[in-house]
C-alpha cells in the first residue's frame, strides 16, 4: 500500500477535506470571504450538503500447487511476503456530510468477505466480518469519532502487514491538528478501544439455576450467565510530524511517536467439563508498547523509504485480536516482549519499480520454559522488482527470504530449530489504470516457487504431504484492487 | 537438491537482524538443554538414596503444559512437571535424598475409561516425550542440573506392554466395540466380551462368526490422535506381530497367562521373544539415556517377561552403554509379587543388577511394622531374620558382567511403600511411630533405600490412585517431624560406611508379639564388608506398639560382636547416649515402643551426628 501521508489515516484525510473546504478554499477559509454579496434573507436551516461514497479493497485468487491440490500460504513467518496470500475483500459504504466550512461528519461502515467464496465451495454461507462502523465528526481542526473500527497507520505492501499501528476495536478517539508552517503540521490522535474475543480468556458463560421467582412459571430449568467477561481494554497515543522542505517540492519527512497501553481485568475461567467445575483464577494483566517511525518520500510517483521500530511488553506484546499461548507461572503475560525494526519501500524511475519489505522481530513468552514454539527471533526479506511494459503492463519478479528460529530444540541438529525458506516468483499483470507498483485494479498471472528447509518442514505433521514439500510451487490468476476506502487510501 | 537446503546457513541473516535488537542478542537453548556426554556418575549404588517421583505429582514447575489438567481428580492430569521437579531439587538435598527415580517420560495414550495417563505406564510412541511433562530441553536441564549437585536419575521403562493402542475385532466388524454377545451360537450362553481388552484365551483371541470361533481376531490400531492413541512407535511395535494377543491375565499364578497375556487394563502384551522387538526395546530406552544421561533403569513389570528376555536386553544396554562412557549403568526390576524366589530369578546371571525387594514390603514392612497397631495381625520379627537369610539363595551373588560392580543379594531395593500399594499411614492406621521406626530400618538395613515421595509429609492415601496425591499442597515444608527424621537418617547413611556397606548379621529377633519381655525386638549388625574391617553399627528396633521391650529373652541377653567394653553410641539420638558392651560381650537395652537406636563406636563418631 502506499504510504499514508497522515497518521491515522481516514481520521486526517477527513480533516483535511473539512479543513480544506469542498470549494477548494484554503483551510481554515470561511465562505463569508467569497465574492458574492450576501444573501438579503438567510437561508433556511437545511439539510446538509452530503453524499454517499463506495469504496473496496480487495484481491482475489485462484491457483494450484501444480500436483493437482489448490495452492496455500507457504509462509513460515508472522508476517511473510504475501504473493500467495488468499483472497479477502472489503466493501465500505461511507456518508460524507459537510454542514458548515467547519463542522463535518462521515459515517463508515466496512464489510469483510472472507473466502471460501460461494462459487468454489457451494456452501451459500459465507463468513463476513464488520471491519468497519463507526461515525467522526469534525470542527475545525478537532476531529472526534466512536465506534467499531479498523485504526491503523502505515503498511509494508508485500508483507500485508502494518508493523507500528494496527488496533481493532470498539471505541473512540479524538485528534487535532497542529499547523507550524505551510507544509509543516503535527497531528496528535488519541484513542481507547475495547476487546473482548469469544475466548474463555476473556469470556464465558456457564449455566445457572433459573432463579427461584422463576422456576413457579418455567420449572426447573437453567440459564446461561457470564462468569467471566474482562475485555481488553487499550489505549493508544500517536503524534505524526510531517514536513516538507520548503521550496523544494514535494517531498519531506514524517515522524511517528507512538504508544499504547494495554489492561486486563482479573476474572474466574471455570471448567464446566468436570464435575464439579474446575476454576482457575485469571489474575489481572497490563502490558505497554512504544514505537516511531521515519519516513522519506519524494512526492513523486509513490517514492519513499519507511523505518520502524517497535517494542512491547506484557499483554501489549501480543497481538489484540489473538490471546497468549503461554503464561508466566503467575498466569500473566509479565515477562513477555516483543522487538521489532522493519523497512517498507518503493522506488519507480521511468519503466523501472522495486517494492521492498523487511523485518527482523524478536518475540519472548513469560514462560518460565528456556525452550518453547513462544520463544522465537524471525525476519523476513521480500523485494519485487517490475518493468512497466508501456503504461498498461507490467511484469514482476518476486524474491523472498523468510526465517523463523525458535527457542526449541532441532533434533537432528540439537540447535535452535532455524526454519528457513526462499522464495522466487513472477507476476505478469496488465493494469488498466496506468503505470506504477501501486496503480489498481491488477490482473495478473503469478508463479512462485518456494524451498524451505527440513527445519521448516518439521512444522508440520509428517502424514502432512503438502507441507512436507521441500519444494512448493504456486500458479495462481490473481486480481487485486482499491479505490475510495477510508482503510486504504 | 534445494530439498537438502542445509540447516545451517540460515542463522546468520537472523544474526544480523538480532544484533540490532535493543538488549537482545540472538536467541539461543541454553547449555543444559543440548546433548550431554555421558559419563559414569555412580561409585557404588549402596551409597544411594532413592526417592520415587511421579512426575505428574511432584510439582508443577511450567502451567504451560497443564492441558487436561483435572485438579483434585486422581485419576486424571494434576499438572506436574520435569521443571518442577528441577525447582525443587533443594528439598530433595535437605531430605538427604541421592538418587531419583522419575516415573516413565515417553509418550503415553492420554486417556481410557475415564483414567489418564499421568503416571506414564501406558507408552505409545517410545521415541517421544510426553509434553505434559515438558520437553527434551527440560528434561536435560533437570537431569544435568541434578548431577552437577551430585544427584543422580533413574529412569522408569516399560518393556512388557504398550498402552492400549489396538483393538481385538472380534467380530469383524472393523471397529471397537465394548461387549459382543458371546460366540453367535444361540445355544451358547451370552458372554460379554470387550474388543478393547478381551480375557485371555490359550490359541490367542478368537474372531466369531455365526457358527463359531474362525480364527485370531484381527488387531487394529486405533487412530485418534486427539487423545494419541494412535499407531504404536517405533518400527516393529507398529505391526501387529509384536503383540501376543491372548486377551488379558486372568490368572496371574499360571507362566503362560503372565508372560503372554495382556496386562491389567488392556495393556497390550509385546512379543518379547522375537528378536526384533528386543532390539527395538533396547534401542528406544538406550536412545533417551544417551539424549538425557540418565543413571539407571527402573523396569516395571518384570515377572510378565520370559526370564531370557533379560540378559539379553541388560547386556545389551550395559555393551552399547559402555561404549558411550556409562558404566554402572543400575537396572533393576520391578515384580509386584511377594514370591521372593520369583523375585530372586530376575537376578540370575547377566540379567538385572537388581529388583524391588517386593517380599520385603510384604512380609517385613506391613507384617511386622504396617500391622503392629492390631495386636491380631502383628507379627515378630523373625520374619525379618527369616526373609533375609534366604537373599543368597534367591538372589544373584555375584556382579553382573559388566553390571554394578555389586551382587544382586547386596543391592536390593528396599521400600516401604510405592505407586503400587497403599501408603503405609493407610495400612496402619495412621500409626506415625510404626512408620518412622520402618524408615530407620529402611535406611540402615543392607541394599539401597528408596523412599516414596510424600511419605515425607505423613500422606496416608489408600490405593490407587489414592496414594498419588500431589505434593505442592504441602508447601515443600521441611520442618516436619517424618521429614525431620528421614533427613537424619540420610546423613547418618551417608556419614557412616557400615550402614551402607557392612554385612549383615541379625543378633536378635524375635516371634515374641505381646508382653513377653523380648516383644518386637530387632537388631542387627551392620559390619566390615565392602566397609572395611574396623566399620561396625548395631541398630536395635522395638517393633511393637504397645510396649517397652528389652533385648533379652528366654533367659538369654543380646550377644553382639563389638568387643567387651566397646562404648557405643546412639547416633540417632541427639542427645548421643553411651550404652557400654559388657564383659561377656552383651548388650541389654530397654527399647520404647516403636523406636531404635542407631549404635556405633564411640571412637567413630561422626562430628556433628
Amino acid at each position: 500500500m502506499r504510504i499514508i501521508v497522515f497518521s491515522c489515516a481516514a481520521t486526517i484525510t477527513t480533516l483535511s477535506a473539512a479543513a480544506a473546504g469542498d470549494d477548494g478554499s484554503p483551510p481554515g477559509a470561511s465562505s463569508s470571504h467569497d465574492d458574492r454579496p450576501p444573501p438579503i434573507v438567510s437561508a433556511p436551516a437545511g439539510p446538509s450538503e452530503g453524499h454517499f461514497e463506495f469504496g473496496s479493497y480487495g484481491r482475489v485468487r485462484v491457483g494450484s500447487d501444480l500436483r493437482g491440490h489448490t495452492g496455500s500460504d507457504a509462509n513460515i513467518v508472522a508476517h511473510g511476503d504475501r504473493i500467495d496470500e488468499d483472497s479477502y475483500a472489503e466493501l465500505e459504504l461511507r456518508r460524507e456530510d459537510t454542514f458548515t466550512p467547519h463542522v463535518a461528519s462521515k459515517v463508515v461502515a466496512t464489510l469483510a468477505l472472507f473466502p471460501p467464496f460461494f462459487h468454489f465451495s457451494g456452501d451459500p454461507t459465507q463468513a463476513i466480518a464488520v471491519r468497519n462502523l463507526y461515525a467522526q465528526g469534525t470542527l475545525d481542526d478537532l476531529t472526534l469519532w466512536v465506534g467499531s473500527r479498523m485504526y491503523r497507520g502505515d503498511d509494508i505492501y508485500l508483507l500485508d502487514w502494518w508493523p507500528l499501528d494496527n488496533q481493532n476495536t470498539l471505541g473512540g478517539g479524538a485528534g487535532y491538528r497542529l499547523r507550524w508552517a505551510p507544509g509543516a503540521e503535527t497531528v496528535v490522535a488519541a484513542h481507547a478501544g475495547l476487546q473482548r474475543l469469544s475466548s474463555t480468556y476473556q469470556y464465558e458463560q456457564i449455566p445457572a439455576p433459573l432463579p427461584a421467582a422463576l422456576t413457579p412459571q418455567q420449572g426447573p430449568t437453567s440459564t446461561n450467565i457470564t462468569s467471566l467477561d474482562r475485555p481488553r481494554t487499550i489505549e493508544t497515543l500517536k503524534v505524526t510530524h510531517l514536513a516538507t522542505r520548503p521550496g523544494h517540492g514535494p517531498d519531506g519527512l514524517k515522524l511517528v511517536l507512538y504508544a499504547e497501553t494495554q489492561e486486563l481485568a482479573a476474572g474466574v475461567y471455570t471448567d464446566t467439563t468436570v464435575a464439579p467445575p474446575g476454576q482457575t483464577a485469571l489474575p489481572t494483566d497490563w502490558g505497554w508498547l512504544a514505537g516511531g517511525e521515519v519516513a522519506y518520500f519524494t512526492g513523486r510517483r509513490n517514492t519513499f523509504v519507511q523505518v520502524f521500530v517497535r517494542h512491547a511488553e506484557g499483554i501489549a506484546a501480543y497481538d489484540p485480536l489473538s490471546v497468549p499461548l503461554t503464561f508466566a507461572s503467575d498466569r500473566t503475560t509479565r515477562g513477555s516482549s516483543e522487538t521489532l525494526a522493519a523497512l517498507g519501500a518503493n522506488y519507480e524511475q521511468g519503466p523501472f519499480g522495486l517494492l521492498v519489505g523487511a523485518y527482523f522481530r524478536s518475540f519472548r513468552d513469560g514462560s518460565p520454559s528456556p525452550t518453547t514454539s513462544q520463544k522465537y527471533d524471525e525476519g523476513v526479506l521480500a523485494f519485487r522488482p517490475q518493468v512497466y511494459l508501456g503504461d498498461r503492463w507490467g511484469i514482476a519478479f518476486e524474491g523472498a527470504f523468510e526465517a523463523r528460529r525458535y527457542a526449541l530444540l532441532d533434533p537432528q541438529t540439537d540447535q535452535p530449530l532455524t526454519a528457513v525458506e526462499w522464495r522466487a516468483g513472477v507476476i505478469p499483470y496488465f493494469s488498466p489504470s496506468g503505470r506504477g507498483s501501486y496503480a489498481r485494479p491488477q490482473v495478473r498471472l503469478i508463479y512462485a516457487l518456494t524451498a524451505r528447509n527440513p527445519a521448516a518442514r518439521e512444522l508440520y505433521p509428517t502424514e502432512d504431504a503438502i507441507n512436507q514439500r521441500g519444494i512448493v510451487q504456486f500458479l495462481a490468476l490473481g486480481a487485486e484492487w482499491w479505490f475510495n476506502s477510508s482503510s486504504y487510501p | 537438491m534445494i530439498e537438502q537446503l542445509p540447516r545451517r546457513w540460515s542463522p546468520w541473516v537472523l544474526a544480523v537482524g538480532c544484533a540490532g535488537m535493543p538488549g537482545g542478542g540472538c536467541l539461543s537453548v541454553p547449555a543444559d538443554a543440548t546433548e550431554p556426554s555421558l559419563a559414569t556418575h555412580v561409585d557404588d549404588w549402596r551409597n544411594e538414596i532413592i526417592y520415587q517421583v511421579i512426575v505428574d505429582r511432584f510439582a508443577d514447575g511450567d502451567l504451560n503444559n497443564d492441558f487436561r489438567v483435572h485438579p483434585g481428580d486422581l485419576a486424571l492430569y494434576q499438572g506436574g512437571d520435569w521443571r518442577g521437579i528441577e525447582d525443587h531439587l533443594g528439598y530433595l538435598q535437605a531430605l538427604g535424598i541421592s538418587t531419583m527415580w522419575i516415573s516413565p517420560i515417553v509418550q503415553n495414550v492420554e486417556t481410557d475409561a475415564d483414567i489418564d495417563s499421568y503416571h506414564g505406564y501406558w507408552q505409545q510412541d517410545l521415541t517421544k516425550l510426553n509434553a505434559h511433562f515438558g520437553d527434551l530441553a527440560s528434561l536435560r536441564s533437570l537431569v544435568s542440573h541434578a548431577h552437577r549437585i551430585g544427584m543422580k536419575v533413574v529412569l522408569d521403562i516399560v518393556c512388557n506392554h504398550m498402552g492400549q493402542v489396538f483393538f481385538y475385532d472380534i467380530n469383524r466388524n472393523n471397529r471397537p466395540d465394548d461387549y459382543v454377545n458371546g460366540s453367535g451360537n444361540t445355544m451358547d450362553p451370552v458372554v460379554q466380551i470387550s474388543e478393547y481388552d478381551p480375557p485371555w484365551s490359550p490359541g490367542g483371541v478368537q474372531a466369531y462368526t455365526q457358527l463359531g470361533p474362525s480364527g485370531r481376531a484381527p488387531i487394529l490400531f486405533f487412530d485418534d490422535p486427539s487423545i494419541e492413541r494412535i499407531r504404536p512407535q517405533p518400527g516393529i511395535l507398529a505391526t501387529a506381530g509384536a503383540y501376543h494377543g491372548f486377551g488379558h491375565i486372568e490368572n496371574f499364578d499360571d507362566v503362560a497367562q503372565r508372560t503372554l497375556g495382556d496386562f491389567t487394563g488392556g495393556l497390550k502384551d509385546l512379543a518379547t521373544e522375537l528378536p526384533e522387538v528386543r532390539a527395538t526395546l533396547v534401542d528406544a530406552f538406550a536412545t533417551w539415556v544417551e539424549k538425557v544421561d540418565f543413571d539407571g533403569y527402573r523396569i516395571d513389570t518384570v515377572k510378565h517377561i520370559e526370564n531370557d528376555f533379560w540378559p539379553v536386553f541388560a547386556g545389551a544396554t550395559r555393551a552399547r552403554l559402555a561404549n558411550r562412557g556409562k558404566s554402572r549403568f543400575f537396572m533393576f526390576g520391578e515384580a509386584l509379587d511377594g514370591n521372593d524366589q520369583l523375585l530372586g530369578s530376575y537376578t540370575g546371571p547377566g540379567a538385572l543388577d537388581s529388583v524391588f525387594y517386593f517380599s520385603q514390603h510384604y512380609a517385613v514392612f506391613r507384617d511386622v511394622f504396617e500391622d503392629a497397631h492390631d495386636r491380631a495381625r502383628a507379627r515378630g520379627t523373625d520374619a525379618i531374620a527369616a526373609l533375609w537369610q534366604q537373599k543368597t539363595t534367591h538372589y544373584g551373588t555375584q556382579a553382573q558382567p559388566g553390571g554394578i560392580g555389586v551382587a544382586p543379594y547386596k543391592a536390593l531395593v528396599n521400600f516401604i511403600d510405592n505407586h503400587d500399594v497403599e501408603r503405609f499411614l493407610f495400612g496402619s492406621e495412621g500409626d506415625v511411630g510404626a512408620l518412622r521406626n520402618a524408615l530407620t530400618l529402611l535406611f540402615t538395613e543392607e541394599g539401597i533405600p528408596c523412599l516414596y515421595y510424600g511419605t515425607e509429609q505423613d500422606f496416608a492415601g489408600g490405593n490407587d490412585p489414592a496414594n498419588r496425591e500431589p505434593l505442592w499442597p504441602t508447601g515443600f515444608a521441611t520442618d516436619g517431624a517424618t521429614f525431620q527424621h528421614i533427613a537424619a537418617l540420610s546423613h547418618i547413611r551417608h556419614a557412616y560406611p557400615a550402614l551402607r556397606l557392612g554385612d549383615t548379621s541379625v543378633v536378635w529377633s524375635t516371634p515374641h508379639v505381646a508382653q513377653e519381655e523380648d516383644a518386637g525386638i530387632f537388631a542387627f549388625e551392620r559390619a566390615a564388608g565392602d566397609a572395611g574391617s574396623g566399620a561396625y553399627a548395631l541398630i536395635v528396633m522395638n517393633t511393637n506398639d504397645f510396649k517397652t521391650s528389652e533385648t533379652r529373652g528366654d533367659g538369654g541377653v543380646m550377644r553382639v560382636q563389638a568387643s567387651p567394653g566397646t562404648l557405643l553410641v546412639d547416633v540417632l539420638d541427639p542427645g548421643h547416649t553411651p550404652y557400654r558392651v559388657s564383659a561377656d560381650g552383651t548388650l541389654e537395652l530397654s527399647v520404647p515402643p516403636q523406636s531404635a537406636l542407631i549404635l556405633v563406636p564411640a571412637n567413630q563418631v561422626v562430628g556433628g551426628l
